[in-house]
């Protein structure tokens, strides 16, 4: 056992960002810890199994050019379906357009694509169900209390969250000390866009569409069909997800027909049968992704009052925006709180 | 025009045209020298160089003025592309009087160099330049807000600044500056520094931003909040007290 030294960071957030700058950090022999709210790793890289077949319900497939990101992703221990998406319809817009420019790499994971985050997570001391719900300086050091009555403290808090939910929790830090009053100054200038998504699960008279995604043209409504099941080894059912547009997504929140009525255009759009799932999940993304106009260049490293400093990572905190720019930034953070705090 | 085998500019295009390196600064930049032409500006006549680089689509120009090419103790001025400054005149920021004072520090001395560096471009450039504007008018401007923002990455200016005066075939060069680092950054970058030339502006009538000083000082509009300004060039400014005038320090 390596003996860790240094000042201990506590990363709030296991998505990937929160998770590439917990993995640097202890791979530098730094004490680390993560907390997550959810059940589970990966935040907006989430596969869940339904029926017992893996589903991707937010990012479908992962690209990049970045040698660091491809080398990371290259060790994770999963059959990878290089390339995928290969075989596309329609002629709309993609939500991430420069994932189909040259030089970007594409790919899949056949069990799931939240086998990226779980990788980048192994051997990490990661707390689930943790949900952090203030911030607050305590001496040289920050205490996050959490839902439910605990709290942990650190001399180094990372917020790896997306950047409307970070924005939130540095609205708990008392004063606020300027340097956080400027970060959510900062953040409040540009928001992320909403993304409905519906899981639907065929019958087995379905027949398997020959295409892997569909970005449709002349649709307000739907963004992306993903043919999800295609990503598995020996599918028991044709699965697709369903992405509803950013500005359709945000009107329709708080609708409780959004499913009934993002079907219906995947019916129009794919085909009739594509409105008539046996069996349907939804789940709304109120943070999925931002575009261009929204991102940074940098994460952030306060210096706070006491002593004490709160970090900032997540897509937004690096250019091209998206899971790389997730890892990037992670990463970056990483980097400059090695340099900068014993 | 002179014949591409008689006009040293021109010349530099053909032998670059498979010009490949391992690249300048932690993005490993490299660039090659793709057109040349005559422009004719109210500060002179120059020669405008385009530069293609490797790492984003971003036009690195330099502006020469007499011979360089081979050259020794060529005066070189490096300037940051600001288009709220350079274009708008803005008074935020003093980069259109460092920009004209350089070239006419160029136009005095019998040759030199102005390279152009576009940093402004997609994502982060001007959009994030409007917002750090904004974070400064609510006084919440701080040096973590601005850098990430993308303000500013001297670094990667110093590493393709370096590559376009080596690819220029400048042997040493006089750097116009105020900025001491300047000279080690681009030493690092192997380019011979034989001398700095301070870089003074002359105050007239038309740069307006150091009256504008004044009301700085005064605690005006420019520094809200009273937190640092921008830093947008490299250079500290140094104003001649009056024309003709050298600054003390
Ligand atoms: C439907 C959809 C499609 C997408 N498609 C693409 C695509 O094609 N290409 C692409 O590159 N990107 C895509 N994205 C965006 C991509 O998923 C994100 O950019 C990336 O995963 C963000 O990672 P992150 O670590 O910054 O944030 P997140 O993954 O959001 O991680 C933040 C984590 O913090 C946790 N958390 C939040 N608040 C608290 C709290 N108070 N206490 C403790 N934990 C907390 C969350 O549960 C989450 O696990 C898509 C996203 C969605 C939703
Ligand atoms: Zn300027």
């Amino acid at each position: 056992m390596t003996r860790r030294e240094g000042s201990r960071v506590l990363v709030l957030g296991a998505g990937v960002a929160g998770l590439s700058c917990a993995r640097a950090l202890a791979d530098a022999g730094r004490p680390v810890e993560v907390l997550e709210r959810a059940r589970g790793v990966g935040g907006r890289c989430a596969t869940r199994r339904v029926e017992g077949q893996p589903v991707d319900f937010g990012v479908a497939f992962l690209h990049g050019r970045d040698p660091g990101f491809l080398a990371a992703l290259a060790e994770v221990p999963a059959r990878r379906l290089d390339g995928w998406p290969v075989a596309m319809l329609g002629a709309g817009r993609p939500c991430q357009p420069e994932a189909f420019t040259p030089g970007e790499s594409r790919l899949a994971f056949a069990e799931g694509i939240s086998a990226f985050p779980r990788h980048l997570a192994a051997g990490l001391p990661v707390t689930l169900r943790a949900n952090a719900v203030a911030v607050e300086p305590e001496g040289a050091a920050l205490r996050v209390r959490l839902e439910g009555g605990g709290a942990a403290e650190a001399p180094v808090v990372v917020l790896a969250l997306a950047a409307e939910q970070a924005h939130e929790l540095l609205g708990t830090v008392p004063g606020p000390p300027p340097a956080v009053a400027s970060a959510r100054a900062l953040l409040d200038q540009a928001r992320s866009q909403a993304c409905l998504a519906l899981i639907a699960v065929y019958p087995p008279e379905a027949q398997p569409p020959a295409w892997h995604c569909c970005y449709p043209d002349g649709s307000r409504v739907l963004q992306l069909a993903v043919h999800d099941s295609s990503k598995r080894a020996a599918p028991d059912a044709t699965v697709l997800v369903l992405q509803a547009h950013p500005r359709w997504s945000r009107e329709h929140l708080d609708d409780p027909a959004w499913p009934e009525r993002l079907l219906e255009e995947g019916g129009r759009v794919v085909g009739p049968w594509a409105a008539r799932p046996r069996h349907q999940e939804p789940h709304s993304w109120r943070h999925a992704r931002h575009d261009r106009s929204a991102e940074l260049a940098a994460p952030l490293l306060l210096g706070l009052p006491g002593g004490a400093r709160l970090g900032l990572c997540g897509d937004r905190f690096a250019p091209g925006g998206g899971v790389e720019a997730a890892w990037r930034s992670g990463r970056a953070l990483a980097h400059r709180i090695l340099q900068e705090v014993p | 025009m002179r014949q591409p085998e008689l006009d040293p500019l021109r010349a530099l295009v053909q032998r670059d045209q498979d010009h490949e390196c391992e690249g300048f600064g932690a993005a490993r930049t490299c660039v090659r020298v793709v057109a040349v032409a005559d422009l004719p500006t109210r500060f002179g006549h120059f020669r405008l160089v385009g530069f293609w680089n490797n790492r984003d689509a971003k036009e690195h120009v330099a502006m020469v003025h007499g011979e360089v090419v081979g050259g020794e103790e060529v005066p070189v001025r490096l300037h940051s592309e600001c288009l709220t400054g350079d274009v708008m005149g803005s008074l935020r920021c003093d980069c259109r009087d460092q920009l004209t004072e350089g070239l006419a520090a160029i136009r005095r001395h019998e040759r030199g160099v102005l390279l152009y560096l576009r940093q402004e471009g997609r994502g982060i450039g001007l959009i994030n330049k409007i917002r750090a504007y904004a974070l400064q008018e609510a006084g919440l401007d701080t040096v973590e807000a601005n850098l990430a923002l993308g303000f500013r990455d001297d670094e990667r200016d110093y590493a393709v600044g370096a590559h376009m005066i080596h690819s220029l075939g400048i042997r040493s060069i006089r750097l116009i500056t105020n900025n001491p680092n300047k000279v080690a950054q681009l030493t690092q970058h192997r380019v011979v520094v034989s001398d700095r030339i301070p870089h003074v502006i002359q105050p007239n009538e038309f740069n307006r931003f150091y009256l504008e000083t004044k009301a700085r000082k005064s605690g005006h509009y420019l520094e809200a909040g009273g937190a640092g300004r921008l830093q947008e060039q490299a250079d500290p400014a140094v104003v001649a007290r009056e024309a003709g005038q050298e600054p003390k320090a």
